[in-house]
C-alpha cells in the first residue's frame, strides 16, 4: 500500500488536472449547433402539422356526414329549392297559386265556386259527422 | 419570452472559459447573462412551439451534452456529436409532455446521454483503442498552453481507463460540476453510492496520473 501511495498524485495536483480538463471542454462545432436547431425546427413543424390536420379532417367529415345523411348533394339542392319556394309562397301568397290549384286553397277569394272540405273528400268518410259533433 | 429573449450568440470560444469554473457555467454566462428563465420553463415554451426557446436551450445545453459525451466516448468528437444530436432530438420530442417541477432538464439529458454512450461503447468494444482518432487540435503554443493540453489529454486517457460508472460519476462531479444528488438521479443510485463511486474513481485517477507526474509537471520530493 505504501508503495502505491508513492506514485499517487496529490489531491491538489489532481484538482489542478481537473481544472485543466474543465478549461478545455470538448466544445460542439457550429455545424452541430445548426443541426440541433434544425431538428428543433423540424419537430415544431411536424407538431403543428399534426395538430392542424385533425381539426381540418373533423370539419370536412362533419360536412360530409351531414350531406350524405340527407342523401347527397342533389337531395340538399332539392331541399333548398323547396325551402325557398315555401318561404316565397308564405310571404307572397300569390293569387295564381290559388288559380293553379283550382280555387281549392283560398275558397271564395275570386268569386268562383267554393268547396267545402267534404266536397273533395270521398263520400261516406264520416267527416261531416265529426264536424257536426265538433 | 423572458429577459433572455433575442438572438443568442454563437458558441463561446473554448479559450474564454475560466480555468477554475465549470464549462456549463461559462456557457450560461456567455449565452444568456441576465436570463432567469429556467431550462424547464424554456422546454415547456418550446413544447408550445416557441422557437426562441429552442435557440436558448440549444445554446445552453448542447455544449454540456457534448462535453459529457466526448469524455464518455474516449474523446471521440465525431461520435460525441452524433450522440449529442440524438440526445437533443429526444429532448425536443419529449417537450410537450414535460411537466415543470418533475425533473431537471439537465439531469434527464445527462441520463439519456449516459445511456446512449453506454450503447455506443458496448457496440464498439471489439474495436481496438488505436481506431479512436487523436484529438484534432495540435497547433503549437507556449509552454504553459502545451502543459495544460498535455494534462487535459492525460486526464482523458486516465478517465478512459475507469469503469464506466466511475467515469460518469467523476466526469459529472469534477468536470461538469454537478451535485451528488443530481448524479445519483442520473445513475439511479443513492447519494452514498455516488460518493463511493467518485472516491474510487479519483483514487484510480490519482494512481494512473501519478505514474506520469513528471511529464505532467508535478515533481514531488
Amino acid at each position: 500500500m505504501s508503495k502505491t501511495d508513492k506514485i499517487m498524485l496529490s489531491d491538489a495536483a489532481l484538482e489542478d488536472i481537473f481544472a485543466a480538463g474543465r478549461a478545455s471542454p470538448p466544445a460542439p462545432s457550429e455545424a452541430l449547433m445548426a443541426r440541433v436547431l434544425a431538428d428543433a425546427d423540424e419537430v415544431i413543424a411536424a407538431r403543428s402539422q399534426a395538430t392542424d390536420r385533425p381539426a381540418e379532417l373533423a370539419r370536412r367529415s362533419l360536412w360530409a356526414r351531414v350531406v350524405s345523411g340527407l342523401g347527397g348533394w342533389p337531395a340538399v339542392a332539392g331541399m333548398v329549392t323547396a325551402t325557398i319556394a315555401g318561404v316565397w309562397i308564405g310571404f307572397a301568397s300569390p293569387d295564381q297559386l290559388n288559380t293553379l290549384a283550382g280555387g281549392l286553397l283560398l275558397p271564395g277569394s275570386d268569386g268562383a265556386a267554393s268547396y267545402e272540405l267534404e266536397d273533395i273528400l270521398p263520400a261516406g268518410s264520416g267527416l261531416s259527422v265529426l264536424f257536426e259533433e265538433g | 419570452m423572458g429577459p433572455g429573449g433575442g438572438d443568442p450568440p454563437g458558441p463561446a470560444p473554448v479559450a474564454a472559459a475560466p480555468k477554475a469554473g465549470y464549462p456549463g457555467d461559462a456557457m450560461d454566462m456567455a449565452f444568456d447573462a441576465g436570463s432567469e428563465v429556467s431550462d424547464e420553463a424554456l422546454l415547456v415554451a418550446f413544447g408550445n412551439g416557441d422557437r426562441e426557446a429552442a435557440m436558448l436551450l440549444t445554446a445552453r445545453l448542447t455544449p454540456r451534452v457534448m462535453g459529457f459525451a466526448a469524455r464518455m466516448l474516449h474523446g471521440d468528437r465525431s461520435e460525441a456529436e452524433d450522440v449529442t444530436q440524438e440526445a437533443m432530438l429526444r429532448l425536443w420530442k419529449i417537450a410537450p409532455e414535460w411537466r415543470q417541477g418533475e425533473a431537471k432538464v439537465t439531469t434527464w439529458l445527462y441520463r439519456v446521454t449516459a445511456n446512449l454512450c453506454t450503447d455506443r461503447l458496448r457496440k464498439r468494444r471489439n474495436v481496438g483503442i488505436d481506431a479512436i482518432p487523436e484529438p484534432e487540435d495540435d497547433r503549437p503554443g507556449v509552454a504553459a498552453e502545451l502543459m495544460a493540453r498535455t494534462r487535459a489529454e492525460a486526464l482523458q486517457a486516465a478517465l478512459d481507463a475507469l469503469p464506466e460508472r466511475q467515469r460518469i460519476a467523476v466526469t459529472l462531479r469534477h468536470l461538469e460540476g454537478r451535485s451528488n444528488p443530481e448524479i445519483a438521479e442520473v445513475l439511479g443510485i443513492s447519494v452514498e453510492a455516488v460518493e463511493s463511486l467518485t472516491a474510487r474513481g479519483k483514487r484510480a485517477l490519482a494512481a494512473s496520473l501519478g505514474q506520469r507526474r513528471e511529464e505532467l509537471g508535478y515533481v514531488e520530493d
